[in-house]
């Protein structure tokens, strides 16, 4: 599914990335803990194609393909998708105007016929509901006047309503009180399925209670330095960072 | 340098007036001696005076007196009542409301004629092609709306003009205690020429309006402004408002690009508690200029005004936006807010962005913010990530930008129609 070899990504002329190797398998999820300032965001960011940073060495490949050779566009509609740790508030563009031309985008791609609108909104009205957030919405501008948790939810329900093959969550769970973790947390759930994969970013064990991974590996200076099982985020929780000669960085 | 006192008003063209409007006429013709034709130097029309006619006659030459019978043709569908004036005079029945009185200049009693020569318009010193509207002042018409009335049929007012030569078509409207209503004012002027070269191929007419506005104390009036002239005429359009004590004023202003188009707009907080929420969207192309100009007068205390102007300059158009905020020394606890937000959409085009803001009272909180820019790269890549195309993610930014401001219009036939044209001539760049 996603094969990520000696990856070296720099910012602004600095290296944050240097040489991460990950391979993760068709039905696998995966997550990726580490102090602040690791370098998880900038991966979720690369893979999801922002141009702001620039890959010095290294390559991904995602199902056979060069993934670094896609633009950002054409990798979502071969089914990339990234739940933004910041999602951008769009005022003036609708929710509901947004999903419709995203689907469309990818139903397009797949030699579809773009979608029947009352099909598009029953499914926008159930998906919306199944993330706990009021159908109203969809008639509001991206994320505009969204509370923090409104906004992952939102995340969730755009990737219900995509279907990727393969998502990054990037800190989806961080300033959620525990109802709307359980909430992406039964999005993620349900995406789950042999032929797709799921790599979540965060910081706290915590989201693992109801998003089983069937690995964990710790991120720090630019690498993987750690992998193992979901017994090693119960290690790192109680142990903490330092337990791997890790400095929390202060974000 | 064109001066204006050579103009030839004709025989006594305020002739049929009652006797206090033509006075008012008349010591505007008087008036108009002092103006010049407005060049690069002349602050207000910086920008803009490229656009008009520099000639005293192209200014000031009058429509030919016969009101051509050419039917108004509806952009959008609306239930509404319609008040017709082509090349300034009315080629309608005036319609007939429940507790709304519209009247002709010629038959408005004396006090009427005092309120319309005392208007925030009629009373300002620095706007020559008001005065020069009043100047040409024949006939206009005079819309009163009783106390306590409230219309939930917006009175829609069409300022139409058809071939050469300029008109100055007028309005007063007030508003009695405690009433409501929705006032759309509308422009079409067709001189049947192409989009593409309005410049070179430009019509000499101006289409010069007036609308003064009274809401007494209580009253809220929401104003719609559009407007749907055909390329190469100029507009001149200046709107007044003397809001009364907790009077409301709520404007929703879409300039489209033309030769010219020029919005005056001057609302007077002459009551203590009053509000006013200016909302406006400016979209060129081609070769289309627009200049608004707004001023809000603080006059009273504990008062409230918000603005919030969204422009769009593509190809090689060109936008001007003056936002002015006079708080005058009594008006103490004022509230004031101004954003002008704009949008570049080619190297060529131009925005001319200028908020003013003059305060004498020490107890007041005003705010005010421009921003020049492009499409926000974050937002662009937010709606790659999930597969929408560069082009299109463009197109729905740009959309958005302004229809953030067309949503809020209250409405819903008319937002829709804004939508529809707004969407039409930004996809032009597609």
């Amino acid at each position: 599914m996603l094969e990520i070899k000696n990856l070296h990504v720099s910012v602004d002329g600095k290296e944050i990335l240097k040489g991460l190797n990950l391979s993760v398998k068709p039905g696998e999820v995966h997550a990726i803990m580490g102090p602040n300032g690791s370098g998880k965001s900038t991966l979720s960011q690369v893979i999801a194609g922002n141009e702001a940073y620039e890959i010095t060495s290294g390559s991904i490949t995602y199902q056979g393909k060069d993934l670094l050779e896609m633009a950002t566009e054409e990798r979502a509609r071969e089914g990339v998708f990234l739940a933004f740790q910041y999602p951008v508030e769009i005022p003036g563009v609708s929710n509901l105007q947004f999903m419709k031309t995203a689907i469309n985008n990818i139903r397009h791609h797949r030699g579809l016929d773009e979608i029947n609108v009352a099909e598009f909104m029953k499914q926008a009205k159930a998906k919306s509901q199944q993330v706990d957030l009021d159908p109203a919405f969809l008639k509001r501008g991206v994320n505009e006047g969204f509370s923090g948790g409104e906004k992952k939810r939102n995340e969730i329900m755009q990737m219900l309503m995509l279907e990727p093959t393969l998502a990054v969550l990037d800190e989806t769970d961080s300033g959620l009180d525990i109802d709307a973790l359980k909430v992406v947390a039964d999005g993620v759930n349900a995406l789950r399925a042999p032929d797709k994969s799921v790599v979540m970013i965060t910081h706290y064990q915590r989201l693992l209670d109801y998003i089983v991974p069937d690995y964990v590996h710790v991120l720090a200076r630019g690498q993987i330095i750690k992998s193992g099982g979901k017994e090693l985020a119960l290690e790192l929780e109680d142990k903490g960072y330092a337990w791997l000669g890790i400095e929390e960085a202060t974000a | 340098m064109s001066t204006l006192n050579t103009i030839n008003f004709g025989v006594e063209a305020n002739s049929q007036l009652q006797s206090t409007l033509k006075e008012f006429s008349t010591a505007k013709q008087a008036k108009l001696a002092e103006w010049t034709i407005p060049t690069r130097k002349t602050e207000a029309w910086k920008y803009s005076a490229k656009r008009l006619g520099m000639s005293t006659s192209e200014v000031s030459s009058a429509a030919s007196n016969d009101a051509t019978n050419e039917a108004y043709v509806e952009a959008y569908s609306l239930d509404c009542d319609t008040l017709i004036i082509t090349n300034g005079k009315l080629t309608q029945a005036l319609p007939n409301v429940e507790g709304l009185s519209v009247t002709s200049f010629a038959d408005i009693n004396h006090s009427q004629s005092k309120e319309v020569a005392s208007g925030a318009i009629a009373s300002s010193d620095k706007l020559m092609f008001a005065d020069l509207n009043a100047a040409f002042l024949q006939n206009g018409i005079f819309i009163e709306l009783a106390d306590n009335q409230h219309i939930t049929k917006p009175l829609k007012i069409v300022f139409q003009q058809t071939g050469e030569g300029n008109s100055f078509p007028r309005v007063f409207i007030k508003l009695g205690k405690s009433s409501s209503m929705t006032v759309i004012e509308e422009s079409s002027t067709n001189s049947g020429l192409s989009a593409t070269d309005i410049v070179s191929k430009q019509n000499t007419a101006i289409l010069n309006s007036v609308t003064d506005i009274h809401v007494s104390d209580n009253a809220k009036l929401t104003f719609l402004k559009m407007n749907l002239d055909k390329a190469g005429y100029r507009h001149i359009a200046s709107t007044g408002v003397s809001l009364m004590r907790d009077a409301r004023f709520n404007s929703y202003c879409l300039s489209l690009g033309n030769q010219l188009n020029r919005h005056d707009l001057l609302v007077k907080m002459m009551g203590p508690g009053a509000e006013c929420d200016l909302n406006g969207i400016c979209v060129t192309t081609d070769k289309q200029h627009v200049d608004c100009h707004t001023c809000i007068e603080h006059i009273a205390p504990n008062c409230t005004s918000n603005e919030n102007y969204r422009c769009i300059a593509d190809k090689q158009s060109q936008i001007v936006f003056n936002g002015r905020i006079h708080i005058h020394r009594d008006a103490q606890k004022t509230l004031g807010s101004m954003s002008n937000k704009n949008l570049l959409l080619s190297s060529e085009a131009e925005i001319d962005s200028k908020p003013e803001l003059e305060i004498y009272a020490d107890d007041v909180k005003c705010a005010h913010g421009t921003t020049i820019g492009q499409l926000d790269e974050t937002e662009l890549y937010y709606l790659k990530t999930r597969g929408i195309n560069h082009e299109q993610a463009k197109l729905m930014l740009t959309l958005g930008f302004v229809l953030e401001v067309v949503r809020a219009t209250p409405v819903i036939e008319i937002a829709e129609y804004w939508e529809k044209t707004l969407a039409n001539i930004l996809s032009f760049k597609l």
